[in-house]
């Protein structure tokens, strides 16, 4: 009991109340946007939000309970292979919604593979020399190119398969996450420079070719310059959109120009609570302004005043998660909490930027404030993983057994 | 960082720090958009917001009323009861069509409730629901309190419907249909200005604008100011609630310097034949009663007229549509005799010198009769007005020639409109060579044109309006007025003659005791005295005049036109009349009892004495 004591005062607060405050604001928000709708069941969505955290809250005292160490021995390796396997099944197999095989049964399998890429690469890059190895010979923890290399390839597979549902906006959360933990574990740094050049220019050679095309009068040519980005349709024109966010505001640019819209009418104090109109009228379509723009229907009720404080609060959460980064001791706690983070942050940074567009459209989530099972689950989950690092990640101070 | 730090991990905490750094960054440009977005750029996304979702609609101020110069109610407005579907409480899911049906439907529960046929078609619903959504629609117009209590026992069952009340015209009087006329339904006014401007409105309701007469010479006058009702509307273009934005001012009531009471002898005396009737003030040219007969119900018009009714009047062959006192035209006859002798004086022509009339003015092989059949011998200009002798004129005409005779005509006012504040009005003709050559084939203009000129026969084409003015300016020595309908305010000061007509003062003094002497003793006699029952009654005024029958056609179609034109008291006129009668028996017979009426209704009529009235048994000119 003591140790429990011990162990929840080890805890960090602010990483905690942060989450917590999000959480009971986007229920606020799934409440404005269900009540302008006509299914009952949506009056409801902002209790099934409230639910599903209660849920993940429970999964979130266990891991922050549990050392991550032997949570990374235990569930690394089976986690990613599972989750790649489910990636795999749900191409198969998922149903589609919205032109996008992503749902499995009842949940998402790209937002599991998120937190088993995190986990996976904690063990592999963290536990260098200190456990016995995964792979029958004590851990060598990969690095230079080869290591470049193995790191790359446990990247890509799920990003390659979330690509493939489609689904962009996750697999530019996955590489970058996966990426930055590469970084952090000091994996052959002028491969990953190099690899970032490359990224920005495979970015800047699809958005000139996207704004080439837009340019081009001859079709021919135009579809020309469209085929070498090898992107689909509904992509391309998410890009012309962003290049060009008055082009087309019937058509593909229409949610971006409400959201604009519903956004900037906020002002600085915003409409106030439940009396937002764009989604209640219909404008900001309603199919998402529970899930990937909840942002604009929050933006538009609460103003500046209310996006500021969402600012504030998911600072809360990256600077207390790197903060429990610096104070743990070990590799794989200070890969948790870099991956965990950047997670966080590519989440929060695409979508409120697409909502204001500052980004390519992407379907994305809102961390604890979108309406969304699986992946409101999973990234609280990822928070209790945190809190562990902060329980258990200075063995000098947290040496529980020796109290014990 | 420690030493020890550094050997044991090999995740860096610089690399943390840096970390921190790209998240903070990240924060801060989100902040930074968000601020530019939020409340740098609210006030243009606040209008884009409302641009699409703020529908204006245009509420009409309710129509000013005209009235007669003491404040009677010639055009007013009258409450006009309707029913509204508010289409979004029928708002269906699925296709526009679920929710036509679900209002079609409706509409044909509500046409059982109140019993009355429905007004709208789904034809009718479509049009609404595609193009005007927003707004509630109209289903039933102007139904009657019964039909309106029935549909409030039910209302419950209809929470999609609701009634409203407009204003409809009404012309309660009942009279001077031509002068007030009428309206009819139209888009109201407002700048057309480029789409998504602010004062260019989204939806309007057809409101009442001027179709004829004074309400639509005055339209902008009377037509309050609209208002604005601003509806706010979902992606779809669904009402989802409103506002009221500017309101609606209702428009000034227009007062009018007639007379209603006797507006109404007149339209009485006129009734039963076809002719019209002017009163003017000669001291002002103000128009005190003007009508036109066969006449119409203004009412009719309103909320629109029925095709069939149209049909009826517009077909009708004594034309009851047409304003007969100033869009018709009229040979004056004799009462074009005062104007000749104004011509004759400014000529120098003596008027004591005596002109021997035979019954016969001969002209070559042409010859024009007088009156009297066997003549009225010697006879002075004085006199000549009074027993109306056209050999007197005649030759008055031949001595002084055309030119004379057309520009005293054109300074009375003759051969060109009036200027009356009412459209339609005609010029008519004061001809000369130069117009009988250009309309009439070439034809050259022959002593007798000028002979018949002069008594105002053959091309001359005068409007009774014209004739009132005449009237006017011998009652009030020579100033023509512009004849005017809408009162001046006290502000505006007496009005200025168009023009003093400059002959002189015995001339007009002769002429004048000339129209006296008519109807004193001469042919206009009954318009100074009724008889009834053996018994006559005489005007309590003294009065001037000239009495006028115009042949017109030729053959079976020959008729004649009897006119009077008169003015009362003599001393010091303040009424001036000009009325004619189609197809009468003569000025003095026909017409002259109207003018009577029409003079004693002003000034009543003294005790009435027995015997003969005047010498003059002789009604005729």
């Amino acid at each position: 009991m003591e140790v429990l004591f011990a162990k929840i005062r080890r805890m960090n607060a602010v990483l905690f109340l942060a989450m917590a405050a999000l959480v009971v604001i986007g229920a606020m928000a799934i409440y404005s946007a269900g009540s302008a709708r006509s299914a009952e069941i949506l009056h409801h969505a902002y209790a099934a939000h409230l639910k599903t955290a209660a849920l993940g809250l429970a999964i979130y005292f266990a891991f922050a309970l549990t050392d991550y160490r032997r949570m990374l021995d235990i569930f690394a390796v089976p986690a990613y292979v599972l989750s790649t396997l489910l990636l795999f099944v749900v191409l198969v197999v998922g149903s589609e919604v919205y032109g996008g095989k992503r749902w499995l049964w009842f949940f998402q399998p790209s937002e599991i593979s998120k937190l088993a890429l995190i986990l996976l690469f904690a063990a592999v890059y963290g536990l260098h020399g200190r456990l016995d190895g995964h792979f029958g010979k004590r851990a060598e923890t990969p690095s230079g190119w080869k290591g470049l290399a193995m790191g790359l390839a446990l990247i890509g597979i799920p990003a390659a398969l979330v690509f493939a549902e489609p689904d962009l906006g996750t697999t530019l959360v996955i590489v970058p996450t996966g990426i930055a933990m590469l970084f952090a574990a000091r994996v052959c740094w002028k491969g990953l420079v190099a690899l970032l050049v490359a990224c920005a220019l495979v970015a800047a050679f699809v958005l000139g070719s996207v704004s080439a095309a837009s340019r081009a009068e001859d079709p021919e040519a135009r579809e020309r310059l469209l085929a070498r980005t090898h992107l689909k349709r509904h992509q391309i024109k998410r890009l012309q959109v962003f290049l060009d966010p008055d082009s087309d505001i019937h058509g593909a640019g229409y949610t971006l120009r409400q959201a604009r819209i519903a956004v900037g009418s906020g002002g600085m104090y915003g409409r106030g609570w439940m009396k937002g109109e764009h989604y209640r009228l219909g404008y900001l379509p309603p199919t998402i302004s529970m899930n990937d723009f909840i942002f604009a229907v929050l933006a538009e009720e609460a103003g500046f005043a209310g996006s500021a404080l969402v600012l504030a609060l998911y600072g809360g959460i990256l600077f207390s998660g790197l903060w429990i980064g610096l104070k743990c001791r070990d590799d794989s706690g200070r890969i948790l909490a870099v991956g965990i983070t950047t997670l966080v942050f590519c989440h929060v940074y695409e979508n409120m930027a697409m909502s204001i567009g500052l980004m390519p459209i992407t379907g994305l989530p809102l961390p604890f404030i979108s309406s969304g099972k699986t992946f409101m689950v999973v990234l609280v989950s990822a928070l209790g993983v945190l809190q562990s690092v902060s329980v258990h990640g200075n063995a000098d101070e947290a040496d529980f057994r020796k109290e014990k | 960082m420690s030493a020890r730090d550094k050997t044991e991990c090999r995740v860096s905490p610089w690399f943390l720090l840096s970390l921190g750094v790209v998240f903070a960054a990240g924060l801060a440009v989100l902040a930074f958009s968000l601020y530019e977005v939020q409340v740098v750029g609210s006030a243009e996304f606040n209008k884009q917001s409302e641009n699409q979702s703020v529908r204006r609609m245009l509420v009409p101020g309710a129509r000013g009323r005209i009235l007669d110069r003491r404040g009677r109610v010639l055009a007013g407005n009258r409450p006009s009861y309707c029913i509204e579907c508010y289409i979004n409480e029928l708002q269906q899911r699925g296709g526009w069509s679920n929710t036509v049906n679900a209002v079609d439907a409706a509409l044909d529960r509500l046409a059982a409730v109140v019993k009355l046929p429905r007004q709208k078609t789904r034809a009718a619903i479509e049009r609404h629901v595609r193009q005007e959504l927003a707004v509630p629609m109209e289903v039933y117009h102007d139904i009657d309190l019964d039909a309106l209590s029935r549909f409030a026992e039910s209302f419950r069952d209809f929470p999609a419907f609701s009634e409203s009340v407009k204003f409809e015209r009404t012309y309660p009087l009942g009279c001077a249909a031509h002068l007030v006329g009428s309206v009819k339904w139209d888009r109201p006014e407002f700048a057309v200005s480029a789409e998504g401007d602010e004062s260019t409105p989204h939806f309007y309701a057809k409101e009442n604008r001027g179709r004829f007469g004074l309400e639509r010479r005055y339209d902008s006058y009377l037509v309050g100011a609209s208002g604005e009702r601003l509806i706010l509307v979902d992606a779809r273009g669904y009402r989802h609630g409103s506002w009221n934005g500017r309101k609606a001012e209702p428009g000034p009531d227009l007062r009018l310097t007639v007379d209603a009471d006797l507006q109404k002898v007149l339209e009485g005396e006129l009734a039963g034949s076809v002719g019209a009737g002017v009163v003017l003030d000669p001291r002002d040219g103000a128009v005190l009663a003007m009508a036109s007969s066969p006449s119409f119900d203004a009412n009719e018009f309103v909320p629109s007229i029925t095709a069939e009714a149209y049909a009826r009047l517009d077909g009708d062959p004594l034309k009851p549509l047409l304003n007969r006192a100033m869009s018709e035209y009229y040979a004056p006859g004799s009462t074009f005799k005062p104007i000749t002798a104004m011509a004759a004086l400014a000529a120098h022509v003596d008027p004591t010198s005596e002109y021997d009339c035979t019954g016969k003015f001969v002209l070559g092989e042409w010859h024009l009769r007088c009156s009297s059949r066997w003549g009225h011998g010697p006879i002075s200009m004085r006199r000549a007005l009074e027993k109306s002798c056209n050999t007197y004129f005649c030759n008055l005409g031949h001595e002084i020639g055309i030119e004379a005779i057309d520009e005293a005509a054109r300074m009375f006012g003759l051969g060109a409109k009036t200027g009356i504040d009412l459209d339609g009005e005609k010029p008519g003709t004061v001809p000369d060579e130069e117009w009988k050559i250009r309309n009439k084939r070439g034809e050259r203009w022959y002593p007798g044109d000028t002979c018949q000129t002069s008594i105002g026969q053959g091309m001359l084409q005068v409007t009774p309006l014209q004739m009132a003015v005449v009237a006017a300016a011998f009652a009030n020595g020579g100033k023509v007025y512009r004849p005017y309908l809408k009162a001046r305010d006290a502000s505006d000061g007496a009005p200025a003659p168009v023009r003093t007509i400059g002959f002189s003062r015995a001339a007009f003094e002769l002429v004048r005791m000339g129209m006296k002497d008519v109807v004193d003793k001469g042919t206009g006699y009954r318009i100074r005295t009724r008889p009834e029952g053996g018994r006559w009654y005489p005007l309590n005024a003294s009065c001037a005049g000239k009495t006028g029958t115009a042949e017109v056609g030729v053959g079976a179609n020959r008729r004649k036109n009897t006119w009077i034109i008169a003015f009362a008291p003599f001393e010091n006129p303040t009424v001036a009349v000009a009325m004619v009668i189609e197809n009468g028996e003569s000025g003095g017979l026909t017409t002259a009892p109207k003018v009577h009426n029409l003079l004693a209704s002003v000034f009543g009529e003294g005790p009435p004495h027995e015997g003969s009235a005047v010498n003059a048994g002789e009604a005729n000119d």
